[in-house]
Order: C-alpha cells, then sequence, then structure tokens
C-alpha cells in the first residue's frame, strides 16, 4: 500500500489551489467591491462572459492576428536562425546588431508600427510578428550552433551534399532546437497579441478589458487576464505535444 | 576564428547596419524612418525639450524599487520551495500560473488595485521580474548536490554555515542568471506600464511617437536600448568579479 506523505503534491496541489482562492476570497470580501472581485465573482463573471458569447467571439478574432504573426516570425526566423547557426562568420558580424534591436523593448516599437501599419489588423500582427521574431531567432540560433559536430562529420563523410545533407542531416539535427523556439515564441505571441489589442485600437478581448478597467469592474477584468493566460499555457503544451509526438527519436534518446 | 578576424566581422555588421540606416533612412524620409544622421541632429533637443534624461532617471529609479523587491521575494521563496518539498506543492500551482500571465494584460487591473504613481510601476515592474529570479533559484536550489551538504554535516557544520558557506555560492550562478533575465523583462514592463498610463520615459516614448519626424522616437529607442546593455553588461560584469566559478552558467530559460 502506498503511503500518502505530507509531501505528496498530489495532496498539496488542491490543497494549494484551494487554500489561495480562499485567502483571495477573503481579503476580496474585506475591500471595497470596486478594488478586488473575489474569486467566487471572477468565476461567476467568467461563465456569464462565456455563454453570452462575449469572449468567445473575442478570442477568435483575437487568435487571427495572432496566428498570423507568430507563423510570419516563424517562416522567416527559423530559416534565419538556421543560417546564423551555421556560419560562424555570418554570427559574429550579425549578432551586435542583433542583440542591440533585441534590448529595445517591442511595445516601444508600436508607434512606428502604427505609423507604417496603421491601427488595425496589419499593425496588430506586425507586433506579434516583432515580438515572436527574435525569441525563435535566438533559439534556434543557439541550438543549430550547439549540435552534435559528430552527427554532421558522419553527413559529411558519407557524402551528403547540398540538399541531401540540408534534408537528412542538418533539418532533423535542429528540429528539437526550432520546436523549443516555437514553444518559446508562442508564449510571446499570446503576449503579443494581448499587447497589440491594448496599445494599438482597443478591439476584442483588449476592449472588454479597457470597458471592464473603466467601469471598475474587476470580476471581469480578471477572467479576461484567466483566459488569456490559459491561452498562453495552452499553447505552449500543444507546441510540447508536437514536439513529443513528431521528434519520437530525439525523446528516446535523451529518456 | 582568432579575435582580430572576430572584431573585423562585428564592426563590418555594424559599419553596415548603420549605412544601411542611413540609406534607408534617407530614402524613406523622415517621416517614415528618419536616417541617424537626423537622428543624432534631434537628440539634444530630446534632453533639453522633453526632458528625456529626467524622465528616464525617474522610471529607472522606480524600476529598481520594483526589481530589488522582486529579488529579495524570488530568491527568499525560490531557496524555501527548492529546500523543502511542502513549500514547493503549496507554491507550485500559483507560480506557473503567474509566470505565464502577460504582464500587459495586467496593467489594466493593477491601474485600479494601485493608482497611476509609485505602486503601480513598482508593482507591475515586480511581477515582471520576481517568477524569473524565483524559477531560476529554485531550480539551482533543487540540483544542489547532496554530496556537499553531507559533507558539511560530516564537518559539524552549523545550519548557517552549512546555508551561507554551501548553500549560497552554490546558487549564486543560477540567481545571476535569473536576476538577468528579470531585469530584461522589468524594463519591458516598465516601458508597457509608462506608455499605458503615459508617465515617466513611457510618455517621452509616446510623445516622441506623435511628432511628424520620427527622428526623436528613434533617439527615445536608442537611449532604452543603452540602458538595457549596460544594465545587462554590469549584471555579467559583477558576476565575472564576485564569483569565478561563475563562467559555469546555467539556467532555466
Amino acid at each position: 500500500m502506498k503511503r500518502i506523505t505530507v509531501n505528496n503534491p498530489h495532496l498539496l496541489y488542491p490543497i494549494s489551489i484551494f487554500g489561495g482562492l480562499a485567502v483571495w476570497e477573503i481579503i476580496a470580501r474585506s475591500l471595497p467591491r470596486t478594488l478586488l472581485a473575489p474569486p467566487t465573482a471572477v468565476g461567476l463573471r467568467l461563465w456569464e462572459m462565456i455563454g453570452d458569447g462575449s469572449i468567445p467571439v473575442a478570442l477568435a478574432s483575437s487568435l487571427q492576428h495572432m496566428l498570423a504573426g507568430y507563423l510570419l516570425a516563424v517562416l522567416v526566423a527559423v530559416p534565419l536562425g538556421i543560417a546564423l547557426g551555421r556560419s560562424p562568420s555570418l554570427s559574429v558580424a550579425l549578432d551586435p546588431v542583433l542583440n542591440a534591436i533585441y534590448a529595445i523593448p517591442s511595445v516601444a516599437f508600436i508607434p512606428f508600427l502604427i505609423v507604417w501599419f496603421g491601427l488595425y489588423f496589419e499593425g496588430r500582427v506586425a507586433l506579434v510578428f516583432l515580438m515572436c521574431f527574435f525569441e525563435i531567432l535566438m533559439n534556434v540560433q543557439q541550438g543549430v550552433r550547439d549540435i552534435d559536430r559528430g552527427l554532421l562529420d558522419a553527413g559529411h563523410s558519407l557524402q551528403a551534399r547540398g540538399l541531401t545533407f540540408f534534408w537528412l542531416v542538418l533539418l532533423p539535427a535542429s528540429l528539437p532546437f526550432i520546436f523549443t523556439g516555437l514553444r518559446v515564441g508562442i508564449g510571446r505571441a499570446v503576449n503579443a497579441m494581448i499587447t497589440a489589442e491594448l496599445f494599438f485600437a482597443a478591439v476584442n478581448l483588449g476592449k472588454l478589458m479597457k470597458v471592464s478597467g473603466n467601469a471598475f469592474d474587476t470580476a471581469s477584468l480578471f477572467a479576461v487576464i484567466f483566459v488569456v493566460s490559459v491561452l498562453g499555457l495552452i499553447g505552449q503544451e500543444t507546441v510540447g505535444w508536437l514536439d513529443r509526438r513528431l521528434l519520437t527519436w530525439h525523446h528516446r534518446d535523451i529518456a | 576564428m582568432s579575435e582580430k578576424r572576430k572584431w573585423t566581422l562585428r564592426m563590418v555588421g555594424i559599419g553596415s547596419f548603420l549605412a544601411l540606416w542611413e540609406v534607408m533612412g534617407r530614402l524613406m524620409g523622415d517621416a517614415l524612418f528618419a536616417p541617424i544622421s537626423s537622428m543624432v541632429a534631434v537628440y539634444p533637443s530630446l534632453i533639453e525639450e522633453n526632458n528625456m534624461l529626467v524622465e528616464l532617471a525617474k522610471s529607472l529609479q522606480h524600476l529598481i524599487y520594483g526589481y530589488a523587491l522582486g529579488c529579495v521575494v524570488g530568491i527568499t521563496m525560490g531557496i524555501a520551495m527548492g529546500r523543502s518539498k511542502i513549500f514547493e506543492g503549496l507554491l507550485q500551482p500559483w507560480v506557473s500560473m503567474l509566470f505565464a500571465t502577460s504582464i500587459a494584460s495586467l496593467v489594466p487591473l493593477f491601474m485600479i488595485l494601485f493608482g497611476f504613481g509609485l505602486a503601480f510601476r513598482v508593482a507591475i515592474v515586480f511581477m515582471s521580474a520576481v517568477w524569473y529570479v524565483l524559477l531560476n533559484t529554485f531550480h539551482g536550489a533543487k540540483g544542489i548536490n547532496p554530496e556537499l551538504i553531507q559533507t558539511g554535516r560530516a564537518f559539524d557544520a552549523r545550519p548557517a554555515q552549512i546555508f551561507f558557506l554551501i548553500l549560497l555560492p552554490g546558487l549564486y550562478p543560477y540567481i545571476l542568471v535569473g536576476m538577468r533575465n528579470g531585469l530584461a523583462h522589468s524594463i519591458r514592463a516598465m516601458v508597457i506600464a509608462e506608455m499605458y498610463v503615459i508617465v515617466g520615459f513611457g510618455s517621452v516614448v509616446f510623445n516622441t511617437g506623435l511628432e511628424v519626424s520620427t527622428a526623436p522616437l528613434l533617439g527615445a529607442l536608442v537611449t532604452i536600448m543603452f540602458v538595457g546593455i549596460a544594465g545587462l553588461e554590469s549584471l555579467r560584469w559583477i558576476g565575472r568579479k564576485t564569483a569565478p566559478w561563475y563562467e559555469a552558467e546555467k539556467g532555466h530559460p
């Protein structure tokens, strides 16, 4: 028989979640209602907003610019990351410039993006692209640089050249790092999605937040924050799941 | 690759970027994308008329409050979670959830909770830094080689000695990586919060963004870039100076 100990996570996690919610509930009830909504009110509000369609409709259109920007970033950043990872001269030459641009907070580019792409869909896509691009690029570049040399040498000694080398040796060896980049990138994409909706013309989930914020409706604010966080977690889990399903050979090796 | 060749390549990279910026800027015009020469020309007025350095100093002061608080709380909670299964179990679900929460989505809520002033900015910066410091410290504390601690016990070390002489030096590289990630995210979060409520350095970015010419906006961007690089490099320098074993750095991404 398995003995249940005090430090069993199966026991501690529910205690943590319900304990935390209880503390929040008690604090919220002692404060003015407009300041901090209790979790029961947040749960109720979330249920209502899903039921009346406001969250599902907003989420569906939020996902459009998120996915568009993310896919564009993947298409540009992955090949560039592989190239930079493979060519030491190229990466030494470009690293200072890339690191410098990366050090600028992406939101600070928003006035530019508004001038170039406007306040609507294109502007939001551009921000998502910008925020994902560097994250994916840095991860892919770092990973490709660290590919096991033996693997590449084996490919060369078996006369793999050009495209054959790329498809059969380089790409499979890079895939685990590409997936790391994709997973970190999707988290950034969700951040960028909500940032864009708050800083460009307010639409979708961002509009829900602005309207609830102006009305001091913290229950609705928490409901939207919760939806955005869960979306981020689902995105990362999905990429992680794809990674484990597609790259079975890699996970078998490191297991 | 020799050091000399590396430096040549870096100079070529930076030089061609600056040249490209100038050429693109002249082709596109100040309204769309100002060349570097226009930016340099307006930079003094950015300091005099937009009070950029004064606003930046105020913002950085608030950033340091929030960041320092985040480091203290993150390190304490990280060690507690790494060394005690009970703390780990009790805090893990909330830490994972809050780590996944986008800072931008918290801004409207924090405005209601904390107003527009000092507390608001400190809270936003705190929330952006604390989880990176915490998770890195946690992974470091969890991975400390138990043999080191057993050796300490065998030599009759007191718990305080084990903590300060074995645990902290082992954790130090992890804490520094966490503090570096935390600082990078703090700067981003500060700009997000300040651009939303239009105060401090964020107001400089916002206001220069409204001008016809993009030259002052580029000046603000270049300034925050140098601030970020200087902050991260000084943390790296402190790491190398205070802990030579730091070179074997590891960390939670």
